[in-house]
């Protein structure tokens, strides 16, 4: 092989790397509020991948009023997180004791959510600009600059949660409120506040990732639902009920769309069966698959 | 005190009177199923034979979620895959015929339902109820990805089936024929699902549903009973969706995803979950509202909305649906298992159970 050739196959790994590191970095930017909402409170929410749309829709309500779009992407964590404390504080609330009864309610919000959008955006497809356009080069090959700052905000966004989680008061609360939670209220924690503030954490989580990911997907009404999907298989993937479990299962996730893309390229054989379409139903059914023969997830008793 | 007790026998039989409602319902909804299109034209025949169709739906739904307590949002995968596979068979094969259709929508339901159930159902360890919701719900997704991106299903546009079904040579117009057609077929699934939940095998279902870690002691595999309900769910599933697709004429990705898989729990849970006559009082409300509104220029756009809306009321304040306000409470338990503590005291179960499996594991 000579020496040009290999630099290419040089050149296309890291981007094939840069594309699986972005990608991997959105999905953990979406399900962390997924996980942290469900291994804290025991309640699944359905009306999560709303959440993201939400998130994505403040942008573009934002770029309607004539104001630039970054302006949206820091409006949408706290809009969205308001949005989470009241959904919490009128209807999440009275749950808590039945989580079956808690999945369909927000079912039924995200339904509501999800309806009330299209119907606002008109069951269109919206593109939305990035507001940092462009590329930067490493070497001769190009990357966006827009998933750059996706990749390092998602990492400091993590270590932030990380770092809240372990070193502060409130977050030992949390964890303690995780833990035990009758233990926690007999020690006055009220954990009820708890989960108030966790769940709106959650959702501005959503919010923001929605915010910051509409540009590199278009906005439209089943944004949502596509990321709830592969958020519960990321859960499912790295084990629920830890914290870096899911963040693992949804960096796979992640990996597994521009890693079926890649293989298309390179094994022609491959490329009939695998079209677009087919290779994302190929990452549902691998992830279930994988499921089936770990239940446990990748990780089982990790703990902060 | 003797006088007490006799008060209380009294009462107990007056209430155990009171209580067969159940019975009265079914006897009034069976006269209105044959009466009905005698009384009323074409045009609402047609419309209410599709009623009926989705009823098979919701009564699938209900076998899965009421009786054994996997909550499923995948229900219009099979109905969709059944209506696809008759499509095909029309189109393809030119294939038309009544007796080849119904077996075609049942096989190929419960085909796919046993491969759903096996890789969600009968894996090493029991799996919990959000996983089988979502896993049941990412399969809908996936499939209606796949009808809708592949071409040689009709891709986004759907399959439409240009002739009428047919027994023999004869054609059967949507209309009053295929109304009785459909209404003998839906009769008959609701009775084999009455003596299925009926029978010992039914008491199986509701003993799971009460206490399934205690069945499972007693010795019942208890996940098999489950897909073996699910399969049976996800054929009469697919028999609605191969009549679906032969009354509408079309089927399409619309009827195979999430949103037909909602319908199925809006139905159940708005007529009343828990007994088989529920869902299909659901299906008929929910259907004329939309009928009725569906004239209403101003209201049509807004009606997603307002299901989402109702679904919300449903579950925050009247978790039993339409029929609770007939039924009362002792009747299902009495004859089908009590519901709504069961849940919470199964999930009480859980919560307990993980917490002592974490102070164990610590």
């Amino acid at each position: 092989m000579s020496l040009q050739t290999l630099e290419s196959k040089m050149e296309e790994f890291v981007k094939v790397a840069f594309d699986i590191i972005s990608f991997s970095c959105i999905m953990v930017l979406v399900v962390s509020g997924l996980a942290i909402i469900a291994s804290l409170m025991g309640i699944f929410n359905f009306a999560h991948g709303e959440f993201v749309l939400l998130g994505a829709y403040t942008v573009y309500v934002f770029r309607e009023l004539g104001m630039p779009e970054w302006s949206g992407m820091v409006a949408a964590p706290f809009l969205v997180g308001a949005f989470g404390l009241l959904l919490e504080m009128s209807i999440i609330k009275r749950f808590y004791k039945a989580a079956i009864a808690a999945m369909l309610a927000t079912y039924a919000i995200g339904l509501i959510i999800r309806e009330t959008i299209r119907g606002l955006i008109g069951g269109k497809f919206w593109a939305i600009e990035a507001p940092i356009e462009g590329v930067f080069l490493i070497g001769d090959s190009s990357f966006s600059i827009w998933r750059g700052i996706i990749i390092i905000l998602t990492i400091t966004i993590m270590l932030g949660c990380y770092l809240f989680l372990t070193k502060t008061n409130y977050g030992l609360k949390i964890r303690g409120a995780m833990e035990n939670p009758s233990l926690a209220r007999a020690c006055g924690i009220s954990t009820n506040k708890l989960y108030a503030f966790t769940f709106a954490f959650g959702a501005a989580l959503a919010g923001l990732a929605g915010a910051l990911v509409v540009p590199l997907y278009s906005l439209f009404a089943e944004l949502g639902l596509r990321f709830l999907v592969q958020g519960f298989l990321a859960v499912m993937l790295g084990g629920a009920g830890t914290f870096e479990g899911p963040v693992l299962g949804s960096a796979m996730i992640g990996a597994m769309v521009p890693g079926f893309q890649w293989l298309r390229t390179e094994i022609p054989f491959i490329s009939y069966l695998l079209s677009p379409v087919f290779a994302e139903v190929f990452v549902f059914i691998t992830a279930i698959i994988i499921v089936k023969f770990r239940p446990q997830g990748l990780i089982q008793k990790g703990r902060i | 005190m003797l006088q007490i007790i006799n008060k209380i026998s009294f009462f107990k039989a007056i209430l155990h009177k009171q209580g067969r409602v159940i019975p009265i319902v079914e006897i009034l909804l069976l006269i209105l199923l044959v009466i009905t299109p005698l009384f009323v034209g074409d045009y609402l025949t047609v419309i209410i034979t599709r009623m009926l169709i989705l009823g098979l739906l919701a009564i699938s739904f209900e076998l899965c979620w009421g009786y054994s307590g996997i909550m499923t949002f995948g229900q219009g995968l099979f109905f969709g895959m059944g209506g696809y596979a008759v499509a095909l068979f029309a189109n393809k094969a030119d294939f038309l015929q009544l007796w080849g259709v119904v077996p075609i929508g049942l096989i190929v339901g419960a085909c796919a339902s046993f491969l759903v159930a096996w890789l969600l159902l009968l894996g090493k360890r029991p799996p919990e109820l959000i996983f089988l919701a979502l896993g049941t719900l990412t399969f809908a997704y996936a499939a209606e990805r796949l009808v809708a991106g592949w071409y040689w299903v009709g891709g986004g546009n759907g399959m439409s089936i240009f002739e009428y079904l047919r027994i023999g040579s004869f054609e059967v117009e949507p209309g009053r024929l295929f109304y009785y057609i459909v209404a003998t077929i839906l009769l008959l699934v609701y009775l084999a699902c009455r003596l299925l939940v009926r029978s010992q095998f039914g008491l199986v279902l509701a003993g799971t549903r009460q206490n399934e870690k205690r069945l499972a002691f007693l010795g019942y595999k208890v996940q098999k009973f489950k897909a073996l309900v699910f399969c049976f769910a996800g054929a009469i599933a697919g028999l609605g969706g191969s009549l679906y697709a032969h009354h509408e004429g079309f089927i399409g990705p619309g009827n195979v995803g999430i949103g037909i898989s909602t319908m199925a729990v809006l139905y159940a849970l708005f007529g009343g979950a828990g007994s088989l006559i529920g869902p299909i009082i659901g299906v008929i409300a929910i259907e004329s509202i939309s009928f009725t509104l569906s004239d209403i220029d101003a209201v049509r756009g807004y009606w997603p909305i307002i299901l989402g809306v109702i679904l919300l009321l449903v579950v925050t304040f009247k978790q039993d649906g339409l029929l609770g306000f007939v039924v009362t409470q002792r009747e299902r338990i009495g004859s089908f298992g009590i519901i709504k503590s069961t849940e919470s005291k199964s999930l009480e179960n859980l919560h307990s159970l993980k917490n002592e499996k974490k102070d164990v594991s610590s």
